[in-house]
């Protein structure tokens, strides 16, 4: 078995949750389920609806722990991931067009990220945020509005306030040139 | 200018979209169809996915509600091995909660009956043997349909998770594969339907434990050949409740 590198503190976890270890489950959940819980909320502005969702991801986590490939990911992009996904489900059975309030009254936690997920992800997200910064502002606006609000092309073209197949446009074009800038 | 130069490839530029999310609920269970029968498509949105990740460092943390924790504990005491019996069962009741907004309705038949192996588990062994379940999970882990045997009734009984409506073009078909490993269609389920498919005596005496289930994504009116003619979308294994 290929060591675990130290750069993901989280990743000797898996094996451990994989194999039923509740202690190390309890660990990853202190590690992360302010930040699952701010993803989720983040898509569905709404606390009951997140909890439910946050809870399924970790019995998700639970299940699946034995899926999980350091070789392709952090634990953490695995598991925020597996929260979008899930929170951007049940934003759909809300219906089509479907989209959250405006996040305001959130109580924001005052502890920043633990400095070794910081350091982890830090080279990856200054690639990804450089590369975010080399697109027009409004291709920018649409990707980052499409990830973090988790809407369809539909409702952002109305929060947009531009036709449909130019914002699929925007978010094609914009997503090629991202490919390409990271890529470099 | 964003208004002209090339677009991504077609095929890479739906499985982009899927992982930044703006697929509508149809889209998104065609594009997870897809990547269980597609593994250059999967791998497209699985890079995508890693793309992206890094974004979610902007979101700020939250603190989780205090009684979280409590309550998905008690939900992973009963996916405990050493648990037994009452494992899949509970296990699959902490499941459905997160899928109640979608499918409540087409999930109370199923979970109704989930609610009844106590009963048979702290009874003598039922001549007609046990009851069982099965999660059937696309390759991405995400749970497609959930069956349960019924052995008193001798029918399967099956609850699309799919949103209705989705895939309209195809036929979803669940097979039963037995320890021959040759499957058997037992019919065929409409996306976000729930329905008790009777078998045959000598189909039922297959639905044993470890036996394979399967919904193949087919023709409309099912596959033609013996077995499935389409891409495998799920698969799960009966287990006991």
């Amino acid at each position: 078995m290929p060591a675990i590198t130290t750069s993901d503190p989280l990743a000797v976890l898996l094996p451990r949750i994989a194999s039923g270890d509740r202690a190390a489950m309890r660990q990853l959940y202190d590690a992360t389920s302010a930040k699952l819980f701010g993803v989720c909320l983040r898509i569905l502005s709404d606390r009951e609806e997140s909890e439910d969702v946050l809870q399924e991801v970790y019995l998700t986590i639970w299940r699946r722990a034995d899926r999980f490939d350091a070789g392709r990911a952090s634990v953490m992009a695995w598991i925020s991931t597996i929260a979008r996904n899930r929170a951007i489900d049940r934003l759909r059975a809300r219906g089509p067009l479907a989209y959250a309030d405006p996040v305001d009254d959130l109580q924001i936690e005052d502890e920043a990220p633990g400095a070794e997920a910081l350091l982890q992800s830090a080279q990856d997200g200054a690639a990804l945020g450089r590369c975010l910064s080399e697109l027009d502002d409004r291709t920018q606006a649409a990707i980052r509005t499409a990830f973090f609000e988790g809407v369809t092309y539909e409702a952002l073209a109305r929060r947009l306030d531009a036709p449909l197949g130019t914002v699929k446009s925007w978010i094609r074009r914009g997503l090629l040139k991202l490919k390409g800038c990271l890529e470099r | 200018m964003s208004d002209i130069g090339p677009e991504l490839p077609e095929d890479e530029a739906l499985a982009a979209e899927h992982a930044l999310g703006v697929l509508t609920a149809r889209e998104r269970a065609a594009a997870e169809h897809r990547m269980a029968r597609d593994p250059a498509f999967a791998a497209d949105v699985q890079t995508w996915r890693a793309r992206l990740a890094p974004l979610t460092d902007e979101i700020a943390p939250v603190t989780a509600p205090a009684g979280l924790w409590a309550r998905i504990e008690r939900m992973l005491a009963s996916n405990d091995n050493a648990l037994g019996v009452l494992r899949r069962l509970r296990f699959w009741r902490a499941a459905t909660v997160g899928s109640l907004a979608m499918t409540a309705a087409s999930l109370a038949a199923v979970v109704f009956l989930a609610a009844r192996p106590p009963e048979i588990v702290t009874q003598p062994r039922a001549p007609m043997g046990p009851m069982m379940d099965a999660r059937l999970m696309t390759d991405g882990g995400q749970p497609l349909f959930l069956a349960a045997y019924d052995p008193e009734r001798k029918s399967m009984l099956v609850a699309s998770l799919v949103p209705p409506g989705a895939d309209p073009d195809h036929s979803h078909e669940l097979w039963l594969i037995p320890s021959d490993g040759k499957p058997r269609s037992l019919g065929l389920i409409d996306p976000g339907a729930s329905k008790a498919m009777p078998m045959s005596e000598p189909m039922a005496a297959m639905a044993t434990e470890g036996a394979s289930l399967a919904v193949s994504v087919e023709p409309l009116g099912g596959s033609k050949l013996e077995g499935p003619s389409g891409p495998v979308a799920a698969v799960g294994k009966l287990s006991r409740l």
